[in-house]
């Protein structure tokens, strides 16, 4: 046969080729002979999903209702927008009520996904360029740290509002409350209560004022679930001691029992961090788990979206969808069932050995928002990059947690000058009573 | 200790100089710290059930507590039993 006949396109025919007639819309060829699971699997609904998108904000310019100005910001200390030009002021709508979203999860049912929550388009990206309805000047935002920018000629301000699947509008936005200043002196306190052990060139350039206002993202998921846990529990029955006066010893006589235990629970609210960088929490090469510390948020506050919150802040892209997550959301969910079920084995006096484990999520709903922290950042050098620091306080709470680089040496000295007196002593007590 | 020499007082060095390093540490780095979502997520349990069924005794364990202890240890997973097909 020759080459070129068996490369050249050679019309498609035959069953599961475009040649057969397509199935009416809504109905699904499933071939009747399948197995039962194999076939509930393709019948499954998709995912529901909740539609957030504001849709009375578009991209590019949005004005204020009043007066028609762009310059609309997040005013400091409230959860309201404000113009500076006209001082008119407004409230973003709370999603917690607009959607519902703190209702029926006891009824959760198959996974549940707002619109904002939906998987990143492998291909979608992250630069966004939009014409200035104001002058006509191309603008760019880069979605990974910002959501506004100034347009440079006529100085209008653009936002991004309209949900694209590169992951960088959230369902919903919490407005920092802590303002800067207060956020400064927390910062401040708790570096103060470690200096003495301290880096020196961290102490030396200390500048809490540099901290910077980010909307880090979040996955915000309520789950109706089960937790199932088997072990073994042991009761003290007997305490008794063997052996002669210098020589006495414990031992226990005690029952063992197959413990088995079922709970069945919502949690409502739980956060994840959506930013893969950020769910790291390997304290061996970052200090993210400062940040993951300061959680949980009043997530029940949380406004629809609008850019116009994100001015003059810096921001994170989400670049996790939903089944990254999820490995994290059982493990959570195991621990808190495991933690549910505690208060029932209290009467295992010698402890209980869970053994298996077992979890069903029933439903699960999953609502992405930007949460706002105030972070403060020092690098120090060494192997593989050296370690960044952070210093983080929750912006609605106010909640502080940081880490301090420490000055080895000092920190050693301290420990060995403790070691040597202790050992001092110790040897005194022996030699005194030998 | 079984030996009623007091030698085991010449640890009481090493395992402070120890201690003191590690609390020091934690306190600078916090390396220890994390969200506690088990205790601060608004859980709503339904009442636990289970049994308890007694299978087995043991007499003259030095042991205070069971080998394995892990029940405030919720984040250390154990084998995870799950369903066919899911």
């Amino acid at each position: 046969m020759a080459d070129s006949e068996r490369l050249s396109p050679r019309p498609v025919n035959g069953p599961g080729s475009p040649r057969d007639v397509p199935p009416r819309p809504g109905t699904q060829p499933v071939d009747p002979a399948l197995p039962e699971a194999i076939r509930q699997e393709l019948e499954a609904p998709d995912p529901a999903i909740i539609d957030t998108a504001a849709t009375e904000l578009g991209d590019g310019i949005n004005r204020c209702p009043k007066c028609g100005s762009t310059d609309i910001r997040h005013k400091p200390g409230s959860d309201s927008l404000v113009c500076l030009y006209c001082r008119n002021e407004w409230d973003g709508t709370r999603v917690e009520e607009l959607f519902g979203l703190g209702e029926g999860i006891a009824d959760l049912q198959g996974t549940v996904i707002a619109s904002g929550a939906r998987d990143i388009a492998a291909d979608a990206a992250t630069l966004m360029t939009f014409k200035c309805s104001g002058c006509g000047a191309e603008v760019t935002i880069n979605t990974e740290n910002a959501m506004t920018a100034r347009c440079h000629w006529c100085r209008q301000t653009l936002g991004v509002n309209e949900q694209i699947a590169n992951g960088a509008v959230p369902d919903a936005v919490l407005p920092f409350r802590i303002r800067k200043e207060d956020a400064v002196a927390r910062i401040r306190q708790f570096v103060d209560k470690r200096r003495l052990f301290a880096l020196k060139a961290f102490k030396a350039q200390f500048t809490p004022e540099n901290v910077i206002g980010v909307y880090l993202p979040y996955m915000i998921v309520d789950g109706n679930v089960s937790v199932d846990v088997a072990g073994k529990g042991e009761i003290k029955t007997r305490e008794y001691t063997r052996g002669s006066d210098k020589n006495k010893q414990t031992y226990y006589d005690a029952d063992i029992y197959q413990v088995d235990r079922h709970v069945d629970f919502t949690v409502d609210d739980l956060p994840l961090e959506s930013s893969s960088e950020r769910g790291n929490l390997d304290t061996r090469a970052n200090t993210n788990n400062i940040i993951n510390t300061i959680l949980p948020f009043d997530t029940k506050n949380a406004v629809k979206w609008n850019a116009s919150y994100l001015s003059g802040f810096s921001s994170e892209k989400r670049d996790s969808n939903i089944e990254h997550l999820r490995p994290r959301l059982e493990d959570q969910l195991l621990s808190i069932g495991r933690a549910q079920v505690e208060n029932s084995v209290r009467r295992y006096n010698r402890g209980v050995r869970w053994e298996q484990e077992k979890l069903d999520v029933h439903g699960s709903r999953w609502v992405s928002m930007y949460l706002p922290v105030w972070l403060y950042s020092y690098h120090q050098t060494g192997a593989n990059g050296g370690m960044l620091h952070y210093i983080a306080v929750n912006a609605r709470t106010g909640e502080t947690m940081g880490s301090v680089p420490v000055q080895q040496w000092k920190l050693l000295l301290a420990a060995l000058t403790v070691g040597t007196i202790l050992e001092t002593i110790a040897i005194a007590i022996l030699v005194n009573f030998s | 200790m079984s030996d009623d020499s007091g030698l085991w007082l010449l640890l009481a060095g090493p395992v402070g100089a120890t201690a003191l390093y590690w609390t020091l540490y934690r306190y600078y780095r916090n390396t220890d710290k994390s969200h506690g979502f088990e205790r601060e997520t608004k859980v709503r349990a339904q009442p636990v059930a289970g049994t308890d069924i007694k299978v087995d005794e043991i007499t003259g364990t030095q042991r205070t507590r069971i080998n394995g202890d892990n029940v405030s240890d919720y984040r250390t997973r154990v084998q995870r039993i799950r369903d066919e097909f899911s």
